[in-house]
């Protein structure tokens, strides 16, 4: 059975590097709710490839730096 | 709690109070009068459906309105010179519907179609036990409304907890 994955962000930290982005700005941004935002930014949603694209694209950045995936130790 | 928390609430709340007068009505008088009569219960339970929708509507209507209101008050509580146009846009912005709100949906009404299909089942099983059509009907209304309430309370929960 191949290990579990688990997705991490670094979207806080990348929103205080873009002068305290709010995730208002953010959501509007990404054309998404605040909600939403903040549930993957806790990692409550794993988002859609597209919606992935759209957050490290509002950073301006590649999206390896928004998300990262860790092997969850079983 | 988030906007669609609240609706979600909102929609709760009514169809329990649905339910409550459903049962008061149908399980109370006219319903003893009438234990065999299916066509009595065909009109009752088809008319608490368009109670139902027509209350759903209205509370749904009062929800947004309130909800607009309460949120300008506070707005302009916070920043006096902030104008209407900018209100009316953090309002839309609230109530937008995206993909985690669309999973939740999908999420929830899949739950909610398995609690129908197991009153169907129970409805049947009802029935070859040698219960009453007037039984059926009724297991199949319970369950109906037992499910979009499960449905519900599990929009409610993944908006708390999340969905992976």
């Amino acid at each position: 059975m191949p290990d579990k994955l688990e997705i991490t962000n670094n979207i806080r930290t990348l929103r205080f590097f873009a002068h305290e982005m709010t995730q208002q700005e953010l959501a509007e941004k990404a054309g998404v709710s605040r909600q939403t935002i903040i549930a993957v930014e806790a990692g409550k949603y794993s988002p859609s490839l597209e919606l992935a694209f759209r957050i490290a694209e509002a950073f301006g950045v590649p999206i390896t730096e928004v998300f990262s995936i860790n092997k969850k130790e079983s | 709690m988030s906007f669609k928390e609240k609706k979600t609430l909102m929609s709760l709340i009514t169809s329990t109070l649905l339910l409550v007068a459903y049962c008061i009505y149908a399980f109370g008088e006219a319903g003893m009068q009438h234990q065999n009569d299916l066509a009595f219960w065909a009109r009752t339970i088809l008319i608490f459906i368009g109670i139902g929708i027509v209350a759903l509507i209205i509370i749904q209507i009062l929800f947004h309105v309130l909800m607009a209101i309460s949120q300008a008050v506070q707005q302009k509580m916070k920043d006096e010179t902030i104008d209407d146009k900018e209100i009316e846009k953090s309002i839309e912005r609230e109530m937008v519907e995206d993909e985690m709100d669309k999973l939740i949906e999908l999420k929830a009404t899949k739950i909610g179609y398995v609690i129908m299909g197991a009153g169907f089942v129970a409805g049947l099983v009802a029935i070859a036990f040698g219960a009453s059509a007037v039984a059926l009907l009724n297991i199949l209304f319970l369950s109906t409304w037992g499910g979009s309430f499960l449905e519900g309370l599990m929009q409610i929960r993944y908006y708390r907890r999340g969905i992976r």
